[in-house]
């Protein structure tokens, strides 16, 4: 029987991890936690031969002051971040948004860098591979339809990660690193809004740390819309931060292929940021929860940050 | 391929493992510790939970890689020296283990837990629990096992506590008698069982909902090396169903397809991912024909060649019609001063039992021999014969420790036969094991329903008709779905007394995974239907809904309209009881908008007085043999599916015969062992199986006495049997047990004895009027608190107020176990699960998305007995398994409309629907705001 060659290598440092990657070209996959993509290897949405597992590459596990900013390490744990009073003092929305991911099981092998990189989901794709031949395969996964919308261009998974649009809220930085060398880069910037290709790192990238600027005395505040009160993914994360300055920014994830993002000041006109949020969102029917509703959730979660911040 | 070394429960192993290989298929199949087990195989239910050093981890999405050079801690490794840790004794002791699936995932997250943190909070519990999903528990016991770790009370609570002493055994709660085997993973379920040279099985499945199979190409899939048989449907063409007016199944789909994942082909192979291999490489062609999906489409008139099944006698896909009527409604409806009519909609629910199916089938020189995951070892056993056309003398059934049922494991399944069959045809063991995907095809879960219900009540409040309508999504095929027509129906004569009753119910067929019996069979919609009417008759009546229900509760010891002989009746005393627990007169009607009480009451059979195939066979009967050393074996057909079973039949014949539980072995459901039972479905065993016991125990008390008496000249009726003596009240005889039965083996050596339960003849004798007919029935009542978010419509549930008339409890910690079980599935029906489909396609087959309430959506449970001592049942005991789901849906919807003044119609409840009627109502609905 002809059996893909499978491979499994276990870098000390990211400069190793790289240098790896040579003799695979595109089909190896890197692995922090794992809790994401064992899972879509299971259901044979991740099928690379070679696993890179990154998780004992202790250059990726440090949180300290870098500059003005707080470097928190790709490899950290979700459930360690609050073992940090870095973190908890000046971001303990990072702590609520961590502990609102999965179970508490998950969040004990999850680690942030996975977090953010956690592949968007919908109901027509996180399916086993028979399930998904026998709905005819969508977009996502090399056919040439989007199920829930009948559309033949567009892929409108949801983006899920919790940890993201919080750190996203707080203006957070990535540190990559990749064939090409290292650069820092806004965390936003790397989503596409193409379900599909969700985000546009290349395949070789790394997070190396995420920045969150310090003494900016952010004031957050985190929902997440899901039906139980534990495991479940988002249907509707909303984290609204505003800083020190009265820069007001909202992050969406749940509603759309990329986290959705509107910024304004504690002066501004409240209806307006909602109906900003809402036009941005491209929510679908593709999960429990109806589209209409989590708009409609979006207006209320909305309401409900702002009279909490202001 | 790679070497990793590990240390398993302190034991160094080398091992060679695929580079991509799970933790936990190493831990199972390389290593052989099987206490951990596979649920669900997407970190989703945590049951494979182990230490890798010391941290804990789902070993399902763990690579093995990973855990090279690490030190692994399994559930095996967990008791010290035969000494169970003191977590898992209060696992055991607490009764926190039921079927025992989930036990060891839960033992090892609460470990780490305990350890961590020696000062939790039962939240912080809860909280540290939500990764674990338990499906029998309803996590109380489990809960307050971690509690009692971390914070020791050392006191007896609720008569819970084990009693060492041997008298009164009966009503003291004891814990499982097989609980220590599982709470340290050695007791083995069906794909635990290791046999040598075993090949794999695995199917292919349809991915059309109704097609006709043109051809099946398995050529290149023999040609793979290691391939050892491909089965397609022309071999095993016999019928079968588990109702013998319902065979219209086969083992694998025959000419045509029913629905989108029936079994088409099976591979046995040397291992699991060349079986799947295999099945990739059968090429099947199809010719779809029209699709019935919905209830509405079943019922429309069509031609003969585009029926699902064309034996069914209508032009259209009705597969049941049941109608029978009592009094006359329409008078009844015309008189009534008050009336309320509502339709109602249901989705599909499933059981979703923590343990997969799984079974091993082998042959021998005796014929074939399955161990299977099932609650009916007989039905299997007559099944396998039919299906196989071999002898019935040539099948055995074993059924190992299950993980759960609820009834989704009360048929014979398509598995079961395959694997037999291809055990025969290779001669060679053959095992399968289901995903979790595949369990939730199989299905057999709660029928989807539409129904509409009219009551009326009079002046004064007394109920004087009901009419239902009733319509039910059976899926492809039967299952007990001919008798779910008919529950929908006739369990609403009861708990209230209502003589102008009357009904018609459908079952139809449509191509989606068929429906079948699910804890509390068929009269848990109908029954949240009636209750949510008689609420709303209360609301118009200005009339507080537990007086109007005090008022229609029919007595003891009468008939219904349709001629149930009630003997024993709890109700009265269930709902006082929980009104007075939720300080409802207080409550009701009084909290703030967003939170409100809610009512809700229930009736079930204690076990069906007739028997599925009708024959004379008793349904049930325990054999007990005792010889020189004492130790009473008992045999007995029952299956013990995690609702103890087994520890009840020990008990009862401990309790006769005044000897401790230790003295009594239990030996059951092995079809070549032990004496027929008819399995556990309709809540019968304790009251038919358990009746069997007793009289067993009886007869073999009469048997010592006999010969104590005789040997000792001491009359027959003055020797007492209690604290393992067997004694006169004035000394002069006074034998141990071990003594009375050297004297009763003296000469004749092993006593066998036989003990057996029929159903007295009940009923009338119209069409229709076996449906629903038992020895005795069950009554209860819950009241449920809620909070409802009036901005997004979520629902939480504050707080459950359960009472359930079990007659007696002969085991007071797992007939608490099974009503808080029972509650929990309620729970979830209510509010989060449903099976959802997109054209016939199941889309949450998983269990991240069929959402089981986790530790965290738990409320608190306040769990009450109700015992009323029933005239027939062992000790006066009824069913406590199911019964106890039917008042806790409506008790949420009711504290719902409690809360916001919205009346839910549809489950589970949604959000949407929450804030969409409260729009609708914003003017009409006032309640007290809070300050």
């Amino acid at each position: 029987m002809m059996t893909a060659k499978k491979i499994y290598l276990q870098p000390n440092s990211v400069h190793e991890a790289l240098s790896i990657t040579n003799s695979f070209e595109n089909d190896f996959r890197f692995l922090a936690g794992g809790t994401d993509v064992m899972v879509n290897r299971f259901q044979g949405n991740e099928t690379s031969s070679c696993l890179i597992d990154l998780s004992g590459i202790s250059e990726l596990k440090h949180i300290k002051k870098v500059g003005s900013y707080l470097s928190i390490g790709s490899l950290i744990g979700l459930n360690d971040l609050k073992n940090h009073s870095e973190i908890t003092d000046e971001f303990p929305v990072l702590i609520e948004a961590a502990n609102a991911v999965g179970s508490p099981l998950i969040r004990k092998s999850a680690t942030i860098g996975g977090n953010i990189l956690c592949e968007n989901r919908c109901v027509f794709y996180n399916q086993s591979e028979w399930w998904r031949d026998a709905v005819g395969f969508c977009l996502k996964c090399e056919g040439n339809i989007c199920i829930a919308t009948g559309s033949k261009k567009h892929c409108y998974s949801e983006f899920v990660s919790d940890t993201a649009p919080a750190l996203i809220s707080m203006d957070a930085l990535i540190e990559i690193i990749d064939k090409e060398g290292e650069r820092k880069i806004k965390l936003e910037d790397i989503f596409t809004g193409d379900g599909v290709h969700s985000r546009n790192l290349s395949r070789t990238s790394i997070i190396k740390s995420i920045l969150l600027p310090l003494n900016q005395k952010f004031l957050s505040v985190f929902n997440k819309l899901r039906l139980r009160e534990s495991m479940d993914f988002t249907s509707l994360t909303a984290v609204v931060s505003a800083d020190k300055n009265g820069k007001v920014k909202i992050v969406l994830g749940g509603v759309d292929p990329k986290p959705v993002i509107v910024e304004g000041s504690n002066k501004s006109d409240r209806e307006e940021l909602i109906k900003q949020a809402l036009k941005k969102s491209r929510a679908i029917n593709n999960e429990i929860f109806s589209r209409n509703y989590r708009r409609e959730m979006i207006r209320t979660f909305l309401k409900r940050s702002f009279a909490e911040i202001f | 391929m790679k070497v990793i070394k590990i240390q398993v429960n302190n034991k160094y192993h080398e091992l060679l493992i695929d580079e991509h290989e799970t933790l936990v298929h190493v831990l199972r199949e390389k290593i052989g510790l099987t206490g951990t087990k596979i649920g669900c195989e997407q970190g989703s239910c945590g049951a494979c939970t182990v230490l890798v050093n010391d941290e804990p981890v789902l070993s399902c999405i763990t690579p093995a890689m990973r855990c090279d050079h690490t030190e692994i801690t399994t559930i095996e490794g967990i008791a010290q020296n035969g000494e169970l840790h003191l977590l898992q004794k209060n696992f055991v002791d607490k009764g926190a283990i039921q079927c025992g699936f989930c036990t060891p995932g839960m033992v090892m997250t609460s470990l780490d837990f305990v350890k961590k943190n020696p000062h939790a909070s039962v939240d912080e519990i809860k909280e540290a629990l939500s990764g674990n999903l338990c499906r029998c528990t309803g996590y109380k016991k489990i809960i307050e096992a971690v509690a009692e770790t971390i914070h020791p009370q050392n006191k007896s609570n609720d008569g819970n506590k084990i009693k060492s002493s041997v008298s009164g055994i009966i009503g003291v709660g004891h814990p499982y008698i097989e609980a220590t085997k599982k709470v340290q993973g050695i007791a083995e379920y069906a794909d635990d069982i290791r046999v040598k040279n075993v090949l794999h099985c695995k199917f292919l499945r349809s991915p059309f909902p109704h097609a006709i199979i043109e051809s099946i190409d398995t050529s290149l899939a023999r040609q793979l090396e290691g391939v050892k048989y491909i089965l397609t449907g022309n071999e095993l063409p016999e019928k079968f169903g588990v109702l013998p007016i319902s065979q219209d199944e086969t083992a694998l789909a025959i000419d045509k397809v029913r629905y989108i994942g029936e079994i088409v082909a099976a591979v046995a192979a040397e291992t699991d991912e060349l079986a799947q291999a295999a099945c990739r490489l059968i090429k099947v062609k199809y010719k779809p024909l029209k699709p019935f999906f919905e209830i509405d489409e079943s019922l429309n008139d069509i031609g003969q060649n585009e029926k699902i099944h064309p034996h069914t006698k209508f032009n259209n896909n009705i597969h049941k019609k049941a109608e029978i009527r009592f009094g006359n409604q329409e008078e009844g409806l015309q008189h009534a001063a008050f009336r309320s009519k509502m339709s109602f909609e249901f989705e599909g629910v499933s059981h979703a039992f923590t343990e997969p199916h799984a079974a091993t089938a082998y042959w021998d020189e005796n014929g074939l021999t399955i161990y299977t995951a099932t609650q009916v070892p007989h039905y299997l056993h007559r099944a396998l014969a039919k299906v196989l056309k071999i002898p019935l003398s040539k099948v055995r059934v074993i059924k190992p420790y299950v993980g759960g049922g609820f009834g989704g494991k009360s048929d014979p399944f398509p598995h079961e036969f395959i694997v037999s069959w291809l055990a025969m045809k290779t001669g060679r063991p053959v095992k399968v094991r289901y995903s979790r995907e595949e369990v939730f095809l199989c299905n057999h879960g709660r029928h989807p329903s539409k129904m509409s219900l009219e009551i009326g009540a009079d002046q004064n409040g007394y109920l004087k008709v009901l009419d239902a309508e009733i319509a039910i999504d059976g899926g492809a095929y039967g299952s007990f779905g001919v008798v779910t027509t008919y529950y929908n129906g006739v369990l609403l004569q009861a708990p209230y007394a209502i003589e102008n009753f009357g009904f018609r119910t459908y079952r139809v067929y449509t191509n989606k995974p068929q429906s079948g019996a699910m804890r509390g069979h068929g009269a848990v919609n109908s029954r949240f239907a009636s209750e949510s009417l008689i609420d709303d008759l209360a609301h118009q009546m200005k009339m507080d809904p537990c007086v109007l229900r005090l008022k229609n509760f029919m007595p003891s010891n009468t008939l219904t309209v349709g001629q149930y002989r009630i003997t024993s009746n709890g109700s009265r005393e269930s709902l006082m009881k929980v009104m007075e627990q939720s300080q409802w007169e207080k409550r009701y009607g009084k909290l703030p908008l967003g939170q409100g009480l809610g009512v809700g009451c229930g009736f079930f059979i204690s076990g069906s007085a007739l028997p599925i195939i009708r024959n004379e066979l008793p349904q049930s009967v325990v054999h007990l043999k005792v010889d020189f050393d004492g130790r009473v074996l008992l045999s007995s057909g029952a299956s013990d599916i995690g609702q103890g079973s087994d520890t009840m039949l020990a008990m009862i014949v401990a309790e006769v015969l005044g000897i401790s539980m230790e003295k009594v072995f239990v030996l059951a459901a092995d079809t070549l062992l032990t004496p027929v039972d008819l399995g556990s479905y309709s809540s019968r065993v304790t009251f038919m199986a358990g009746n069997a016991a007793k009289m067993a125990a009886e007869n073999l008390r009469i048997e010592i006495v006999n010969a104590v008496s005789t040997t000792k000249e001491v009359p027959a009726d003055e020797l007492n049997f209690s604290s393992d003596k067997v004694f006169t009240n004035d000394n002069k005889v006074d034998l141990t047990w071990i003594e009375a039965i050297d004297i009763a083996t003296a000469n004749r050596g092993a006593i066998t004895v036989s003990g057996k339960y029929i159903s007295p003849k009940l009923g009338g004798d119209f069409k229709g009027s076996g449906a629903g007919l038992s020895p005795s029935y069950s009554f209860g009542a819950v009241v449920a608190e809620v909070k409802v978010d009036i901005e997004t419509g979520l629902v939480k549930i504050l707080n459950i107020w359960g009472a359930h008339d079990c007659g007696k409890a002969i085991n007071p910690l797992a007939v608490e176990g099974q009503l808080e079980g029972s509650w929990h599935m309620g729970m979830g029906q209510a509010l989060s699960e449903q099976l959802r489909y997109y054209n016939g396609l199941l889309l949450n087959g998983n269990f991240l998305d069929y959402k089981i309430p986790t530790s965290l959506d738990t409320p608190p449970i306040h769990s009450n007995i109700i015992e009323t001592i029933d005239p027939e049942g062992p000790f006066g005991a009824k069913e406590c398994g199911e019964g106890a789901l039917h008042p806790v849906i409506p008790a949420i919807a009711n504290a719902v409309f409690d809360a916001v003044g919205v009346r839910i119609t549809r489950l589970p409840i949604s959000p949407e629907d929450i804030l969409q009627k409260m729009k609708n109502n914003s003017l009409s609905f006032v309640k007290v705001d809070s300050n």
